[in-house]
């Protein structure tokens, strides 16, 4: 999100939404009990938005969203599950294609392309130790 | 022939219970092994993208499920960063 907030102004987000990761009915971690984050793996498409909207309201996502329909076509198209990141150019070009998650998910790479292009964004130590408490 | 056909046996099944061992370790536990075999290896592919590919299309949902638009259709003016994940 904080790469959001800097580079909002030079570039577009997009998150989408793709099949569950770790449901319950599958590969649930216990990670996901310790959170509170159990749900089944959607069968319809109301279900996925449904878990989509539950996720936007407890982190208040600021991030323009959208949610891969029943037939996992986004997935599929950009190998997503369960976490990647993209970026597209201006010519409709992949010009950074992320690992795949969790262990290759890398937002730095994300920031460090974002960086060359419009130039890196120094967040204040006073700030980030706000932030942090 | 017969002992060559049990000694290939028996350093399979050691390879199998090694590499199940060495997977039980990664996921976090034997269930867990079992299960990412079971659940995520058939959706976790590499896929063909590379960086100058042109970017696919596909149509996507509103959150209110009512409308829907396409990744292609927010490029253009400006570079587009897509995040792909879920709750889970």
């Amino acid at each position: 999100m904080e790469i959001f907030n800097d580079y909002k102004d030079h570039a577009d987000f997009l998150t989408v939404y793709v099949r569950e990761a770790h449901p319950t009915d599958e590969w649930q971690m216990k990670s996901n009990l310790k959170d509170d984050v159990c749900y089944a793996q959607p069968r319809n498409l109301s279900d996925r938005l449904a878990i989509a909207n539950d996720f936007i309201k407890r982190f208040k996502y600021p991030l323009p969203f959208g949610v891969d329909d029943m037939t996992n076509a986004a997935n599929d198209a950009y190998a997503a599950w369960p976490e990647r990141l993209y970026i597209i150019d201006e010519n409709g070009k992949i010009a950074y294609r992320g690992g795949m998650g969790p262990f290759h998910y890398n937002p730095a790479e994300v920031r460090a392309w974002l960086a060359t292009r419009y130039g890196e964004v120094k967040h204040s130590a006073v700030k980030t130790e706000e932030k942090k408490s | 022939m017969r002992k060559i056909f049990i000694w290939v046996g028996i350093s399979l099944g050691v390879s199998l219970v090694i590499a199940f061992v060495a997977l039980s370790v990664m996921a976090g536990g034997p269930k867990d092994a079992l299960y990412m075999v079971r659940y995520a290896l058939p959706h976790m592919h590499r896929g063909n993208l590379k960086v100058g590919d042109s970017a696919p299309d596909a149509r996507i949902y509103a959150l209110d499920g009512a409308e829907t638009f396409h990744i292609r259709g927010r490029t253009g003016a400006k570079p587009l960063v897509v995040v792909f994940g879920s709750f889970t």
